[in-house]
């Protein structure tokens, strides 16, 4: 099940590397955030962690449900270009997604040779890091760098729940209220947007 | 061997009824009248009995390749896993072999578009080889990720291993090169998302652009060929990717696999009522997508064994 939902987090990901369109890359994010959250729930489930349960929870809701449905909405309100076409060819990212995949799977085996359980969940964490980076990179469009940086968050977060069994309660609840910050901050650079 | 015989007999038999089931499907979802499920042998034999017209422009390889771009489909037929536990099946055929035959029979469908010199013969030729130089890489990494899973190269062995132990160590990967067939399936088939077969518009042509010229019997070895191609496509997914029901009673599992089949045919119709065809510059971001996804299944599965 864990492993399932690692993948599916994985491919999600590389969905929204192709995306074309904004909303569709908004749902890709969705999604993401929706087998993050069932992952931290099912972890939490399996090692009897209250703390886990809870910020799967709060993922569930407020990544996967709310700031998608924001972010949607204050794009609608702003009327962002839906067309989002991304610099990188895609010819080339057919060639540079599995380099990266394959470059940080090598790069994370110190890692994961020290670590005694999940080790294989950090390699795949750290390559959805790389991932997102490069879908900061290869839009143009202030949107769809935001959905980057919010998915730098995710895997950040996955890179949390299977590495350590769960960051301390403090930390995540803060990282959730930046988030929410981040995404009030972001509506007034929608709004420089669309003057500019 | 009496099994082996009758489940490639299926399988043809099968072949002609699953277009037209499609068809039937997408139909009675936008409130038409459906056609019957039987069309595609009607078609069949309505152009048996048509005379055949060659235009004067063409060589001898009009006549030869139609024969040719059957006969190869044929043979992969009698590569295939295995329906029933207990049947004859060639184990030793890999993922090269599948994906050469597939691929050699696709080759004569261009010469042939090809050879009348029509312009429109030529552009269909080089969106086919456009498209399938980018399903076949997808395709042999799909299938050698699924051979690994299975730990045996013979894709007719690779049923019968999953069947029995099915690798629920290895979900992540075994989904991912699920996602890549099955857009494989789509694109190789011409299905709407890449071609639509239906229409008779310059600009969406692919497949109908190579075999304007063609008439009577020739019409019907391509029309069959392409029904064929849609069953191997169809019978690999559901014995390699959904690989349940093979350790059943003898009929119970034929029944079964037919089933699978016929919701697998009710998949790709509700896909194509739903989604619009792709302009054919962004046809490659889909197949990237099945590219990448068999890439990502066989370094899922090297890298993290999972």
């Amino acid at each position: 099940m864990t492993s399932f939902l690692i993948g599916a987090f994985l491919a999600t990901l590389i969905s929204a590397l192709f995306t074309t369109r904004l909303y569709g890359l908004i749902l890709w994010y969705s999604l993401n955030s929706l087998s993050l959250a069932l992952l931290a729930i099912s972890i939490g489930f399996k090692i009897d962690d209250n703390t886990m349960i809870i910020s799967g929870f709060l993922t569930l809701i407020v990544k996967s449900i709310v700031i998608p449905y924001i972010l949607k909405k204050v794009s609608m309100k702003f009327g962002l270009a839906r067309q989002i076409t991304p610099n990188v060819p895609v010819y080339y990212s057919i060639m540079l997604i599995p380099a990266l995949l394959v470059f940080t799977f090598y790069l994370a085996e110190p890692i994961t040779n020290m670590m005694s359980s999940n080790a294989n969940y950090v390699a795949i964490s750290i390559s959805a890091l790389f991932l997102s980076l490069l879908l900061i990179i290869e839009h143009k469009n202030i949107a769809a760098k935001i959905i980057g940086f919010l998915t730098i968050e995710n895997s950040l977060f996955l890179l949390g729940t299977t590495a350590t069994n769960g960051m301390p309660m403090l930390v995540e609840l803060g990282i959730f209220f930046d988030l929410l910050m981040a995404i009030v901050i972001i509506n007034l650079l929608f709004k420089s947007e669309e003057l500019s | 061997m009496i099994l082996y015989i009758f489940s490639i007999m299926l399988l043809i038999f099968l072949a002609p009824l699953m277009p037209s089931f499609m068809k039937m499907v997408k139909m009675y979802l936008l409130y038409k009248k459906p056609i019957s499920i039987f069309q595609g042998y009607r078609d069949f034999s309505k152009l048996l009995s048509k005379e055949i017209i060659i235009s004067k422009e063409t060589s001898a390889i009009t006549t030869i390749a139609p024969f040719l771009v059957l006969s190869p489909l044929l043979l992969t037929l009698f590569f295939l896993p295995p329906i029933v536990r207990g049947e004859y099946y060639v184990s030793f055929v890999d993922a090269f072999t599948i994906t050469g035959l597939i691929s050699l029979s696709t080759f004569f469908l261009m010469l042939i578009g090809l050879d009348s010199a029509s312009s429109f013969g030529g552009l269909g030729s080089s969106r086919e080889a456009f498209i399938s130089a980018l399903v076949e890489p997808a395709m042999i990494l799909t299938l050698f990720s699924v051979s690994l899973m299975a730990k045996d190269l013979g894709i007719g062995q690779d049923g019968i291993n999953l069947s029995l132990h099915f690798p629920s160590a290895h979900i992540a990967s075994f989904i991912f090169a699920g996602i890549s067939f099955f857009i494989l399936l789509i694109a190789e088939n011409g299905r709407i998302p890449v071609d639509n077969p239906e229409t008779h518009l310059e600009l969406t042509m692919v497949h109908e652009a190579m075999i304007l010229d063609l008439s009577g019997f020739y019409l019907l070895l391509i029309e069959s060929a392409g029904s064929v191609k849609f069953i191997i496509f169809a019978s690999i997914f559901v014995s390699l990717f959904v690989p349940f029901g093979l350790n059943l009673p003898v009929i119970l599992a034929i029944l079964v696999f037919i089933a699978k089949l016929f919701i697998l045919a009710i998949i790709v119709a509700l896909l194509e009522v739903n989604i619009a065809k792709l302009r054919l510059f962004k046809v490659p971001n889909l197949l990237g997508i099945a590219i990448v996804f068999a890439f990502l299944s066989l370094i899922t599965f090297y890298v993290l064994g999972a």
